[in-house]
């Protein structure tokens, strides 16, 4: 389809060489602006990751290079942050973020999936006309109110089975990250689920297998692919997310947590709380800990372009 | 075959439960939000601005001939006054040839009064602890032209809505060309090659950066090194980075939706490439591009980390693009402050219904316009 377009296009480019007779000068420089300008927009967007890139990273490995640097071993092995005193460690979030995202992955990625199954081969019609907008709904809620949900529901529930004094907790923050990713886990698993030809479901049931059994091992195995890709970016997701984290997590000033019902202070929220006083090496410090951030980021994001593209190719 | 019924089972209780747990959170985050925000919401919440404000003003008495008798009413000022539930003064009407329309401030601007504003103190009298009687007197018996001070009440949403707007308006205007233009180049220009990888793969990464990161850059180039400060323009800029690439897919996506029989009438006809792009490739996307457009807006009213480093968290309207006067608090960065620094869960949660509010409202609108624009397609 894509060669046979390009093609026509080809013909038709030739075609109206031959029509004109004398080269339109002007209007041929014209077309090449216009074309340059259109290239230029384009670029924008590597412009602005080149930008970022450099920037954040330029900014953020300046406390660990020339004279009076900070040790980059104590930054990223370190478990407490104590800006007041210069100790800047920032392992106990790196765990956090980890340990979030995971139980988020956990709870997120089948919970996801069995919905999407259901939207997508049993639900009736009319039901799914009603839940599809709920998960677009879902998907739509801006994440500071899904933290206003989690201070208001989440952390005074947590609050009540605890032994701790808080409800702000790695409990708190996994419940509300597996509701954060489970709008993007179901609509990328739904649409690969459609995707799988109607050959598959039959010959399954042709074989006499159940539908439930067609589902989990003829539909699913199929779909394997973009429901892969729906979790890396689900982690992707909950890695980034700062807002609603933020806001129930606690965020302590040191101590690996230890249990689900420990604080934790992500990466994120550690940047957005203080990042509106700071200034000089602590500043510089933040700066650092959006490099590890992005650092993680760029693994999720490579991982899930090579998942896309090989999806692709198929 | 019986354990094959009983595993069917299970693993369609399981399919059942997880739907059910997922519209169920929706359910309950909703009706959170609505009990603890709707007793907030109301005409003042949305239509007053979030400080109250204090102002001296003047006003010229008129010669009174109404003699009206009703409790609280001023006839040489045309106004009716009472007490609030906290005992203060407050104006619960105003005729329409009042003089306090005409009250001018200090610096004789024109400040005209309104309803519900408090009157803390006129001439030498402070209003407080004071009945309606005394009061009424007080403002019926002061000089010819009469010093009031007045308190306009705050406790709305008015400045972060505005802002909030400007900064739709702002990021819109600096991305959507940009991102128009640049998915025409990659669909209508581009050869297959290492420049076009290139850029999918940067608009690839730029998707999955979270936002957070971006308010890092924003505050580093932006707010600090261009010098804008918190500011509507720095909050924009950032903005405008991250709707890149919703706006470029999605216009993408509208573009790859045309016939290509299309571009070959009209360049067979003898236009150019650039004509059949302005005036044959670009109209027929235009429904793809408002939703690319409708997209942004509800990405932008629901951002918030990214504005908190950028735009800052003044509740004020912005007059200037950068510097102290561009400051300004959105309703999401308001939202978070209320409860970070308040603990106000409730006010909170009357601005997450309105933030709902308008992300319902966008999601039908783009919906409707896919709807309508499948259906023509169809019908071609």
């Amino acid at each position: 389809m894509e060669n046979n377009k390009n093609v026509i296009d080809k013909q038709a480019h030739t075609d109206m060489a031959e029509v004109r007779m004398k080269p339109n000068r002007v209007r041929d420089i014209v077309e090449k602006i216009i074309e340059t300008i259109f290239l230029l927009c384009a670029m924008a967007s590597v412009i602005s990751v080149i930008a970022i890139i450099a920037f954040v990273f330029w900014k953020g490995l300046t406390p660990f290079l020339g004279d009076n640097s900070y040790s980059f071993g104590a930054f990223i092995t370190g478990t407490k942050w104590d800006p007041g005193n210069d100790i800047f460690g920032i392992f106990y979030m790196i765990v956090g973020s980890v340990f979030a995202t995971i139980g988020a992955i956990i709870f997120g990625v089948p919970i996801g999936i069995l919905t999407a199954v259901y939207i997508a081969e049993i639900a009736p019609k009319g039901l799914v006309k009603t839940i599809k907008p709920a998960i677009e709904l879902l998907a739509g809620i801006p994440s500071v109110i899904y933290g206003a949900f989690g201070v208001g529901v989440i952390v005074p529930l947590v609050n009540k089975i605890s032994p701790r004094p808080q409800g702000e907790s790695l409990l708190a923050v996994i419940c509300v990250l597996t509701v954060m990713i489970l709008p993007t886990i179901i609509n990328l698993t739904e649409a690969s689920i459609k995707a799988v030809p109607k050959s598959y479901r039959e010959a399954s049931l042709g074989l006499g297998a159940s539908k439930t059994q067609t589902i989990f091992q003829a539909v699913l195995p199929a779909a394997k692919s973009g429901i892969l890709s729906a979790t890396v970016l689900g982690i992707g997701r909950a890695i980034g997310e700062t807002m609603a984290v933020m806001m129930i997590a606690g965020n302590p000033i040191g101590g690996i947590p230890s249990s689900i019902f420990d604080k934790i202070r992500p990466l994120t929220s550690n940047i957005s709380m203080e990042m509106g006083y700071a200034s000089g090496r602590h500043q510089e410090m933040l700066f650092a800990t959006g490099v590890v951030l992005f650092i993680f980021i760029m693994v999720v994001n490579i991982t899930l372009i090579k998942i896309t593209n090989k999806a692709g190719e198929k | 075959m019986d354990s094959r019924k009983m595993k069917d089972g299970i693993l369609q209780g399981l399919i059942y439960f997880s739907t059910a747990f997922t519209v169920l959170v929706l359910v309950v985050i909703l009706g959170f939000v609505l009990y603890k925000g709707l007793p907030g919401i109301n005409l003042n919440f949305l239509t007053r601005m979030w400080d109250s404000k204090t102002t001296f003003v003047k006003v010229v008495k008129e010669e009174s001939v109404d003699n009206n008798t009703k409790d609280g009413y001023i006839s040489s000022l045309g106004i009716t006054i009472d007490l609030d539930e906290k005992n203060k003064v407050y104006i619960t009407e105003i005729e329409s040839e009042s003089p306090v329309k005409e009250a001018v401030n200090l610096k004789n601007d024109s400040y005209p009064i309104k309803k519900g504003d408090i009157i803390t103190k006129a001439d030498t009298t402070i209003f407080e602890n004071i009945t309606i009687e005394e009061a009424a007197t007080a403002l019926e018996n002061g000089n010819e032209t009469m010093k009031l001070k007045v308190v306009r009440p705050g406790g709305g949403i008015i400045p972060m809505l505005v802002s909030t707007i400007y900064i739709i308006l702002l990021s819109l205007l600096i991305s959507a060309p940009i991102g128009i233009l640049a998915a025409i180049y990659l669909n209508e220009y581009a050869k297959a090659g290492r420049l076009l990888n290139i850029i999918r793969f940067a608009i690839q990464n730029l998707a999955g950066i979270p936002s957070i990161i971006y308010g890092l850059f924003g505050m580093l180039v932006f707010v600090q090194m261009l010098q804008m400060q918190y500011s509507i323009l720095a909050g924009a800029l950032t903005l405008s980075i991250i709707l890149l690439p919703t706006i470029i897919s999605t216009t993408e996506e509208a573009l790859k939706a045309i016939p290509a029989t299309y571009r070959q009438s009209s360049l067979g006809l003898g236009a150019t490439k650039l004509q059949t792009n302005y005036k044959v490739v670009l109209p027929n996307a235009l429904p793809g591009i408002l939703v690319a457009i409708i997209l942004s807006i509800g990405r932008i009213v629901g951002e918030s980390a990214a504005l908190l480093l950028t735009a800052g968290t003044v509740a004020q309207i912005p007059t200037a693009f950068t510097g102290n006067e561009a400051a300004a608090a959105t309703l999401t960065t308001k939202l978070y402050w209320l409860i970070k620094e308040s603990g106000d869960l409730s006010g909170a949660s009357s601005i997450a219904i309105v933030l709902l509010v308008l992300i319902i409202v966008l999601n039908i609108i783009s919906k409707t316009i896919t709807k309508h624009f499948l259906a023509k397609q169809g019908n071609k």
